[in-house]
Order: structure tokens, then C-alpha cells, then sequence
């Protein structure tokens, strides 16, 4: 199977800030990914790479065998969806508005709506269970409420390819639930996710894959091999004897010996599956 | 049209808001016209209108003094409330007034320049002084813009403080200008009546240049009103969706000067009117840009024909230049909006 998503010997810099040094990965079609990694280990750089947003120094992000910057700006925007972190809207916006931008990349030359993009923009309200906020004002919501509208954006831009931004961060633990069982619906409905999570317990739980950042570089797998505890040291800088509720975890795996160690490292695609 | 489609449930049509507002428009121009230190009665304006070729004294009354002033205010005001719901789209922010940007100081200095180092060049009603008032409005948006605009900085204290400082500088130097000019020279009158905001008696021609930009202008705007829409959601996130943000904030600002140097060479520094009228729009129709720019239009050119009355007739025979009616009214509405964000934020 070839990859939706990869990354080749990729470079990226913040100034003299180095943020990835030749950095691989690849993403299957079809999977459920998460990005994990401290603050500052370039997640969101990660995704707004692939979203067409920042480009790297060298080497290439392809998606679906392309190049990101040979994508025209408006298929890629079919193609891709990136759900931010943080969504603040001026003015009173309703959700169906705001929702409705969603099929900006399917507009006409005069941006109007036409009638299937009503329907689009209903059955991703529908979808993601926020049809009864249609008429509400956006800057109005609660933070779960808010997580929702951004997903249905995303949702309605019909991508192959959904990246999302801490879609768990500042929701109490029963609406991070929810927006999780959404993700894997939307992922059985075809949609392949990479989503930058912090919630290990989370990802343990719903993530099969896992990219984690490290220094410049990173390790993938699938979450069982990367989720190591002396990996998890290195990654957040905490000791061993101090992570939280990891007991239950398997985290010696006979399969860690083919995990990928350093991204850096040109390979072959590594078989990373049981 | 298209904004029928576009209508949300729960809020009015903004065609109907269009026809009413145009209906207000016309009977404003009309009361307007035939209010004044000689009365002429409403049915004496209609048949003059319709008799253009009779030479009566009202005939004279009305076609060279008062319809070339109403419908200056009318043009002025639509340009303004138009620039204010385009520069709030590309702001985020709904205190974005081409006034209190310095947009119309801009243009004011531009044209005072023009009043002063080419005072006879024109063709086509189009003065040089309107160039250069719009070279002066385009090139303060971008100083702006560079400071308050762009997305590590854009705060509102920001935004009002560049406003605040770029426009004291540049109605500074248009008072300089005016100073310069002998004060029975022409120009210093253009200039100090630009400074009060007192909308002028243009000739003819340059109301039907000016309309015409406008109209065009404001249909050039129409597509990009959309794409405010997708940038309320913030530049990166527009991008993300297809839109070509850097093209969409350049044609705003070429088009929102041009309309604020239209608007400030027929009435000069008037304030607020962008803030006012889009503000009040906005409560009724939402903040969707497409459906709010043609109705501002039409509504602020009916806001500033009956507040021209008004300031025509408040103290008369005293005309009160119109820009410090709408100071009065517009100031107090700013600090409420003010006040209001500040409590939110």
C-alpha cells in the first residue's frame, strides 16, 4: 500500500531555531495516526507542513505521491483538511456560516453556494452533531461545542486526509471521549487522521500508529512499540519512575526491535504492523 | 440576486433591507433637496426634476446648488460605510473606520497637496487633488497595515494607536497647507471646508465620474466580501481553504482607498460613518460580508444625506459642516464599541 502521506529527509527552521533535521515518515492510507511529542518539538509545524502552510528548507512532504507545493492551492484544500489548534471568530458568525467555509474550495469563481454545497455543509453538521447549533452564534460556544464546528469545517471540505491539532486540548474528559469516538467514525468512513494529541492514555486507546517527535527527529510505529518507556523519557524529559498510570501499558514488545529508531536514517519502508 | 441565497434562517433578507434602504435614499434626496433658506416644496423639486429644461428659479435653485451637494453627501457616504465594512473585514475588527484608520487624513493630505502645487490640473472632473488623494489614503493603509494589520501585532490598541498617530500627523499637514494659502485663495477654502468635514457643491462632472468609480469600485468588492468571510476565520486558516490572502488584502486596500479618497474629495474629513452605519447593519442582517457591503452602500448614503439636512438646518441659516454631526453622534457609539470589546475580551 503506498503512503497518503510522507515526509522525505525534510529540514525546517524558525530562524536559527532548527526544528526538524532530515526527517522522514510515512502514513498510511486509512490510519489513525498520532503525533505525540513535548511543546516545542514541532507538531504544529509538523501539520501545517503538510497543509500546505509552512514549506520545508529541503527535501519533501508528499501526499498522495505529490509533492505539496506541485498541489494547485484549491485541490490540495480538497484533499487536506487542517483543523487548528485555536479557532477565534470576530463578528457574530453563526455556526452555519462558519461551517459553510468549509466549501470555500469548492466555490465558483464568485464564491456563491450552490446547492449541493448546502447539502455538504448539513451533512457535516449532521455528522459531527452540531446541526442544532446552526443558528448559534460561533463566539458564543463552549470549548467542546467550538471543537465540533472546527471538525465540521474540515468535515465538509470532504478531505481524504484530516489533520487535527490538540482536538483534546482544554475539554473535560467526557467531551474528550466524544470528539475521540468522532475521530475513529470519521476514520471508518475512510478519512485517514493524524492528529497531534498530548493524552497518552488517549492515544493508547484509539491510535494505532504513532509519530513521536524528538529532538530535530523522530520515531514511528506502530503506538505499543513507540509508546517505550525509555523513549518516553527521552521525548518529555521525565523520569521513568514518574509517568503517570503507564503500568498496565505492554511496553516491552518483541516487535520494538523493527520499530524505526531515528527517522534520519534513510530505510526502506520499515514493516511496522503485527 | 445572489444574497437571497445566502440568507440565514432568522435573519431578514438583506434585498428587502436593499429595497427599503434605496426607498429611504430617494426620499431623503428629495426632502433634502427642497429643504434649504429658500423653501422649495417637494411637489416643485418633482416637477423640476422632471422638467429639467424649464428655466425657473427653483430649476436654478435646485440643479446647482442643492442636488450637486445631496448627492455628494449620498456619494460620501456610500463610500465610507462601504470602506468601513471592507477594512473591518480585513481587520477583524468592527472599530476598522477609514477616519479612524487615517485613511481619510491620508486622502485629505494628498489632495491638499494637489490643491496646492497644481491647483488648475484636471481632466474630466478627476483633479489631480483626486489622485493624489487617493496615492495618500492607498499609502497610509499600508503604513497601517505594516504596523497594526499584520497578524503578530494586530491588537486593537495597536490598530487605533497607528490610526491615532498617522492621522494626527497627516490633518497636521493638510492644516499646514492651509495655512500657506492666501485665505481668499479658492484652495484654502477647499481645504478648510475638507478639515470640517462640510460636503462641497461638486460640479456635475466629477459626480458622475465619482459615482461611477463607485459603483464600480463596490462591484469589484463583491467577490472579495466573500472572502472576508473565510478570513474572519484568520489569515491561515483562509489560506488553508483556497484563499489567496495576500491578493484579497491588496485589492481591499486599493479598493477601500479608492472609495475613501472618492468620498473625502466630494465631503472631506467626516468621521465615523463607516463605523456607524455597518455597525447598525450588522445587528440586523449579521456580519456576512456579501449581504452587508451593497446595503451599506445604500444605507450610508442615506445616512449622511439626513444628517447633511440636519446639519444644514440645525442652526440655520448657520450651515454646520456635517463631519462634527456625525463626530457628536459617532464618537460616543466608538467608545460604547470600545468599552463593550474591551468587556468581552
Amino acid at each position: 500500500m503506498s503512503a497518503i502521506l510522507e515526509a522525505q529527509r525534510i529540514d525546517f527552521a524558525y530562524g536559527s531555531r532548527t526544528v526538524f533535521e532530515r526527517m522522514s515518515f510515512s502514513v498510511e492510507p486509512g490510519s489513525m495516526t498520532a503525533v505525540l511529542g513535548a511543546n516545542g518539538m514541532g507538531k504544529t509545524t509538523l501539520l501545517n507542513m503538510v497543509a500546505g502552510l509552512l514549506r520545508p528548507s529541503n527535501g519533501r512532504v508528499l501526499v498522495d505521491g505529490r509533492s505539496v507545493l506541485d498541489w494547485p492551492r484549491r485541490e490540495l484544500s480538497r484533499f487536506v483538511a487542517l483543523v487548528p489548534q485555536h479557532l477565534e471568530v470576530p463578528f457574530s458568525f453563526q455556526v452555519e456560516e462558519i461551517v459553510s467555509q468549509g466549501r470555500v474550495p469548492y466555490a465558483g469563481r464568485f464564491g456563491g453556494l450552490s446547492p449541493e454545497d448546502r447539502r455538504q455543509v448539513e451533512e457535516a453538521m449532521r455528522a459531527v452533531d452540531v446541526l442544532r447549533l446552526r443558528d448559534r452564534v460561533y463566539s458564543e460556544l463552549s470549548g467542546g461545542e467550538k471543537q465540533r464546528v472546527k471538525i465540521a469545517i474540515a468535515v465538509a471540505q470532504q478531505p481524504k486526509l484530516m489533520l487535527l491539532d490538540e482536538p483534546t486540548q482544554h475539554l473535560d474528559i467526557g467531551r474528550q471521549v466524544e470528539i475521540v469516538r468522532l475521530l475513529r467514525s470519521l476514520n471508518e468512513q475512510g478519512i485517514t487522521i493524524l492528529a497531534a494529541i498530548h493524552d497518552l492514555a488517549i492515544v493508547k486507546e484509539n491510535f494505532r500508529k504513532s509519530i513521536l517527535l524528538l529532538d530535530k527527529a523522530c520515531v514511528m510505529g506502530t503506538t505499543v512499540e513507540v509508546m517505550r518507556p525509555e523513549l518516553i523519557e527521552q521525548a518529555f524529559a521525565i523520569p521513568q519512575s514518574e509517568l503517570p498510570a503507564f503500568d498496565d501499558m505492554a511496553f516491552t514488545t518483541p516487535e520494538s526491535s523493527r520499530l524505526q529508531r531515528d527517522c534520519r536514517r534513510k530505510r526502506p519502508r520499515s514493516k511496522t504492523s503485527k | 440576486m445572489a444574497t437571497a441565497a445566502m440568507s440565514i434562517k432568522r435573519r431578514p433578507s438583506a434585498l428587502a433591507a436593499l429595497i427599503l434602504l434605496s426607498c429611504v435614499l430617494v426620499l431623503a434626496i428629495l426632502v433634502s433637496t427642497s429643504v434649504g433658506a429658500v423653501h422649495v416644496s417637494l411637489a416643485e423639486v418633482l416637477r423640476t426634476l422632471l422638467h429639467p429644461k424649464e428655466a425657473t428659479e427653483s430649476g436654478v435653485i435646485v440643479f446647482s446648488l442643492r442636488l450637486p451637494r445631496v448627492l455628494a453627501a449620498a456619494l460620501a457616504g456610500a463610500g465610507l460605510a462601504a470602506t468601513g465594512v471592507l477594512f473591518q473585514g480585513l481587520f477583524r475588527n468592527p472599530l476598522a473606520d477609514p477616519f479612524v484608520l487615517g485613511a481619510s487624513g491620508g486622502a485629505a493630505l494628498g489632495g491638499a497637496m494637489a490643491v496646492f502645487l497644481f491647483p488648475t490640473v484636471s481632466f474630466f472632473g478627476v483633479g489631480a487633488s483626486a489622485l493624489l488623494a487617493f496615492a495618500g489614503a492607498l499609502l497610509t493603509m499600508v503604513v497601517v497595515w505594516t504596523l497594526a494589520g499584520s497578524r503578530s501585532r494586530s491588537t486593537i490598541e495597536n490598530m487605533l494607536l497607528a490610526g491615532f498617530a498617522v492621522g494626527t500627523m497627516l490633518n497636521a499637514g493638510t492644516s499646514a497647507f492651509e495655512l500657506r494659502q492666501e485665505a481668499t485663495n479658492p484652495g484654502a477654502r477647499i481645504l478648510a471646508s475638507w478639515l470640517y468635514g462640510q460636503i462641497g457643491i461638486p460640479p456635475w462632472i466629477q459626480l458622475a465620474v465619482a459615482m461611477t468609480l463607485m459603483v464600480a469600485g463596490i462591484a469589484v468588492a463583491m467577490p472579495l466580501a466573500r472572502s472576508l468571510n473565510t478570513l474572519a476565520l484568520g489569515e491561515e486558516y483562509a489560506a488553508q481553504l483556497g484563499v489567496k490572502v495576500g491578493r484579497v488584502r491588496a485589492e481591499v486596500l486599493i479598493i477601500g482607498s479608492l472609495l475613501t479618497a472618492l468620498a473625502v474629495s466630494l465631503g472631506g474629513l467626516i468621521g465615523f460613518v463607516g463605523l456607524l452605519v455597518p455597525h447598525f447593519l450588522r445587528i440586523v442582517l449579521g456580519p456576512d460580508h456579501f449581504r452587508l457591503l451593497p446595503v451599506a452602500a445604500v444605507g450610508g448614503a442615506a445616512f449622511l444625506v439626513i444628517a447633511d439636512t440636519v446639519a444644514r438646518t440645525l442652526i440655520a441659516p448657520t450651515e454646520l459642516p456635517v463631519g462634527i454631526l456625525t463626530a457628536f453622534i459617532g464618537g460616543p457609539a466608538f467608545l460604547y464599541l470600545l468599552n463593550r470589546r474591551k468587556g468581552a475580551a
